[in-house]
């Protein structure tokens, strides 16, 4: 199982940085990001004020389709959807009624659907995607973030897209090229170019 | 004179009450009683004398009897705020341990109590804190925001204050200036719970300090005592106000070093209060002060000492 390869942090204070090295690890896991996050880098210095956060997610889960929790069988009248794992009913079925109309989509029991046949293309339902873990996880990363972060620190600037992550914050107004300064060097030190 | 000690005893509900009449006939008070399922926690003031004897009668009803250093003390636990940043670990935790040592905690969360250069504290706040009989400050891990955000913090307030963050113990006494009552270093801002045998030492610490500070206090009252005892007064309260018996808060009237707090509307009972005899012709509001509280609409009552009123209840 992939695991966070390490949190780095930084700081001039070496009491603070430690206890944030623990603040770090402890947020991750517990809002469960270990396995998402590979790397994470932090910069802090109570001084300036900033707070400065640089990271690698690990590949992004891909779009959850219909096969990949339930069987589909197309009979001559209808189709039957058996469901394995209810975890994206609720999205699958918004999607089912926009598509069939709620009139006919039919739940007999908690892990069955039985649609008409011939009403809409049913060679392409098993791959209808149903939901995309990747859209809260970002919400998720960047909470995690605002958490682990001093909490006065309000005035804050965040990035996350494909696989890479910044978030900087200050109590103060952030300068406008405080990426260049100092987020580029941070994603450098993991070998990574913004 | 007998002295009385603060004690908890704890024990099953099972024939406490018969703890709680000997308590009373031995002259003690009970300042707290705590009933949850089966368990009862009676945190209360008793003759040093009569420990053993109750230890003895509490021995077949499973009952034991330990020394709380801090009962009959209201402290307030200072945090720079109640979002997640600070909650529920070392804030909640705090006052937990706190309460276990027999100490009434309340959490006050200030409004704008985070950040370095933004942190403040607003009148409210400030009169809150001063209500209470010692404030525990819970600052976070940088030595640099605590030295410039912690004057912002104190301004005002005169009850004595334990701060505690992450850097050291010798760091923060050299960087809070005016000094505090009490410092415990090495506890900053945690996302887990004090759990491992160092943190509970630190927790263990913080109730040491915290007794030691009001130590001095009970000292200094030791030698110009106050008109009445506190929990004595509570007593009265209970026995004579018979609407403080209809209050569901845990607490209706709880006990300070120096004073009640009775959690009924100051404008509807404050002058009944007032008038209240507490000993033959002696009026409540000859042997102390009895005043708005702050928080919420309840009412403060400030003991006045000895040398004042030259009257002992």
């Amino acid at each position: 199982m992939p695991q966070l390869k390490q949190i780095v942090v930084e700081s001039p204070d070496d009491v603070g940085r430690e206890a944030y090295e623990r603040i770090a690890a402890d947020v991750l896991q517990d809002l469960d990001l270990t396995k998402v996050i590979e790397h994470l880098h932090i910069y802090i210095d109570p001084e300036v004020p900033i707070f400065v956060a640089a990271g690698r997610l690990r590949h992004m889960p891909r779009a959850i389709r219909v096969s990949d929790f339930a069987n589909v069988n197309i009979g001559e009248e209808t189709i039957v959807l058996d469901i394995g794992d209810e975890t994206y009913l609720a999205p699958l079925l918004q999607k089912l009624w926009v598509r069939y109309g709620k009139e006919n989509v039919d739940q007999p029991d908690r892990f069955t659907i039985v649609l008409p046949a011939g009403v809409a293309g049913e060679e392409d339902l098993e791959h209808m995607a149903v939901a995309d873990p990747s859209e809260t996880l970002h919400k998720d990363v960047i909470y995690a973030l605002q958490y682990i972060a001093p909490e006065g620190f309000k005035v804050r600037r965040q990035y996350i897209k494909d696989e890479k992550f910044y978030y900087v914050a200050s109590e103060d107004t952030l300068p406008h090229d405080i990426v260049e300064t100092a987020v580029k060097p941070l994603f450098e030190k993991m070998g990574v170019t913004l | 004179m007998t002295t009385l000690v603060p004690v908890t005893y704890r024990g099953g509900v099972y024939r406490h009450d018969e703890v709680m009449d000997l308590i009373d006939d031995l002259g003690g008070y009970v300042v707290q009683k705590h009933v949850m399922a089966q368990e009862v926690v009676l945190q209360s003031f008793v003759p040093r004398d009569d420990i053993d004897l109750i230890r003895e009668i509490a021995k077949p009803l499973a009952g034991e009897v330990v020394e709380a250093p801090l009962v009959g003390t209201e402290i307030a636990v200072v945090s720079p705020s109640l979002e997640i940043h600070h909650l529920p670990h070392t804030a909640c935790d705090i006052a937990e341990y706190l309460r276990r040592a027999g100490a009434k905690t309340n959490m006050v969360g200030l409004a704008r109590g985070f950040g370095k250069r933004i942190a403040n504290l607003n009148d409210e706040e400030r009169d809150v804190i001063n209500e209470h009989d010692l404030a525990v400050y819970i600052l976070g891990n940088f030595e640099e925001c605590i030295r410039e955000k912690f004057p912002a913090l104190r301004r005002g307030i005169q009850v004595p204050i334990v701060v505690t963050g992450a850097p050291d113990r010798e760091t923060l006494v050299s960087i809070i200036d005016p000094p505090v009552e009490g410092y415990v270093g090495g506890i900053g801002r945690i996302m887990h719970r004090f759990k491992r045998p160092e943190e509970l030492a630190k927790l263990d610490e913080l109730v040491e300090e915290v007794s030691r500070t009001l130590d001095t206090r009970r000292d200094d009252l030791a030698r110009d005592p106050l008109s009445i005892f506190p929990p004595r007064l509570m007593t009265i309260l209970e026995e004579e106000i018979y609407e403080v018996t209809m209050l569901t808060h845990p607490t209706p009237v709880t006990v300070q070093m120096e004073g009640l707090r009775v959690k009924l509307p100051y404008d509807l009972y404050a002058d009944d209060l007032r008038s209240l005899e507490v000993a033959d012709g002696v009026m409540l509001e000859d042997v102390a002060d009895v005043l708005p509280s702050r928080m919420r609409d309840y009412i403060l009552i400030r003991i006045k000492p000895f040398s004042e009123t030259k009257i002992l209840v």
